[in-house]
């Protein structure tokens, strides 16, 4: 699973995710791509499902670009513990992202195939999303 | 879709900021900018649909003639189109001044054309590295796209720029040793179970800066 090698602090502020994706908006790799259409933290384990997914659908061919990475990290209290005595230990990293984020790309392979993966790659997530191909977007 | 003559009717835009144009958006319009020729920059306002209309028609490439208060005014190239990342709706649009015999620089998108024999045979990944490519030439007969025949690309051969076929005129501004496409092997078995397994799984990152914890005593 993704996460970080090294990092500066070990906890993190929750932050807002307001707003729109500025970055990380559009395809720069691939012909295919899935764009979150709300915003969400996704965790690890849900960006690995979605690549497992993708990878096992196109087999061979194609290639796989993951646009995301998980470098947030987000604590938790262990249970039945009393409020108070500093925040809890990192459990899990997610990734912050806003709608409009191009979540992964795919290349190389037959655009039904393309689809299918990505669809495949969709359920695996919490949001809702939408695949963006390279020749919708030239085409305006 | 095939181009013909674009004609776009343009509107002085005198107040500027985001409210203004939001307020200019919810009213059909786009809010853009008309700049070239040595003149200040004009804040424009386009309609909405006819802008739209003018995209699907080849207004991405081709010249647009501007019209103010039904007279032509100027004949200018789109250079920038801003899209809200979700809804695909335009929010700003830039052009450009530029007379027809002038010469302009643009970028292009790259299409291929036919199956790599790589691809066919062999079972290979077409790899497409580069999809638009700067080139120079004579603004009104600039293409929507280039297009490029892969149907000889074996395993490992590749395309450069140097080798996409331009039209009469026009000049690659591109580094010519800079690949189009690519075509690669397909993944082996053990690739394949690589990247279904995915990276080992690391415990806890390194902190960077923090001072090690010394080594328990033993008591």
């Amino acid at each position: 699973m993704l996460t970080p090698k090294r990092v500066k602090w070990r906890k993190v502020h929750r932050g807002r995710m307001t707003g729109k994706a500025s970055r990380g908006n559009s395809l720069t790799f691939g012909e295919y791509g899935l764009q979150a259409l709300e915003p969400c933290w996704m965790t690890n384990r849900q960006i690995e499902a979605a690549r497992i997914a993708m990878t096992r659908h196109i087999k061979r061919g194609g290639k796989v670009w993951i646009k995301v990475f998980p470098d947030k990290s987000v604590t938790k209290k262990p249970a039945e513990v009393r409020m108070g005595s500093g925040k809890g230990n990192p459990e899990f990293w997610v990734a912050v992202v806003r709608p409009g984020r191009v979540l992964f790309e795919l290349s190389g392979v037959e655009p039904l195939v393309a689809r299918d993966a990505l669809r495949l790659a969709a359920s695996k997530l919490s949001i809702a999303t939408k695949i963006i191909s390279r020749e919708e977007v030239q085409a305006g | 879709m095939p181009k013909r003559d674009l004609t776009l009717a343009i509107e002085p835009r005198p107040k500027t900021g985001t409210s203004t144009a939001n307020h200019l958006r919810q009213s059909g319009k786009i809010p853009a900018t008309l700049y070239g020729h040595g003149s200040d920059p004009q804040s424009i306002a386009i309609d909405a649909r006819a802008f739209e209309d003018a995209m699907h028609h080849g207004g991405r490439s081709s010249l647009i003639t501007l019209t103010l208060g039904g007279k032509a005014a100027d004949t200018a190239l789109l250079r920038d189109v801003q899209r809200d990342p979700v809804s695909r709706k335009v929010i700003h649009a830039d052009l450009q001044r530029v007379s027809a015999t002038e010469t302009v620089h643009t970028e292009l998108p790259i299409v291929t054309v036919g199956v790599a024999r790589g691809v066919k045979e062999f079972g290979g990944v077409l790899d497409f590295v580069t999809h638009e490519v700067e080139i120079e030439g004579p603004a009104n007969r600039i293409p929507d796209r280039l297009e490029i025949d892969v149907s000889s690309l074996g395993i490992h051969e590749h395309i450069n720029a140097s080798q996409v076929p331009l039209p009469e005129g026009f000049r690659m501004l591109t580094p010519p040793d800079t690949t189009i496409v690519s075509v690669e092997p397909s993944r082996t078995e053990r690739e394949l179970e690589e990247a279904a397994a995915g990276p080992a799984e690391q415990a806890e990152p390194e902190v960077i800066g923090a001072t090690p914890t010394p080594a328990a005593e033993p008591e």
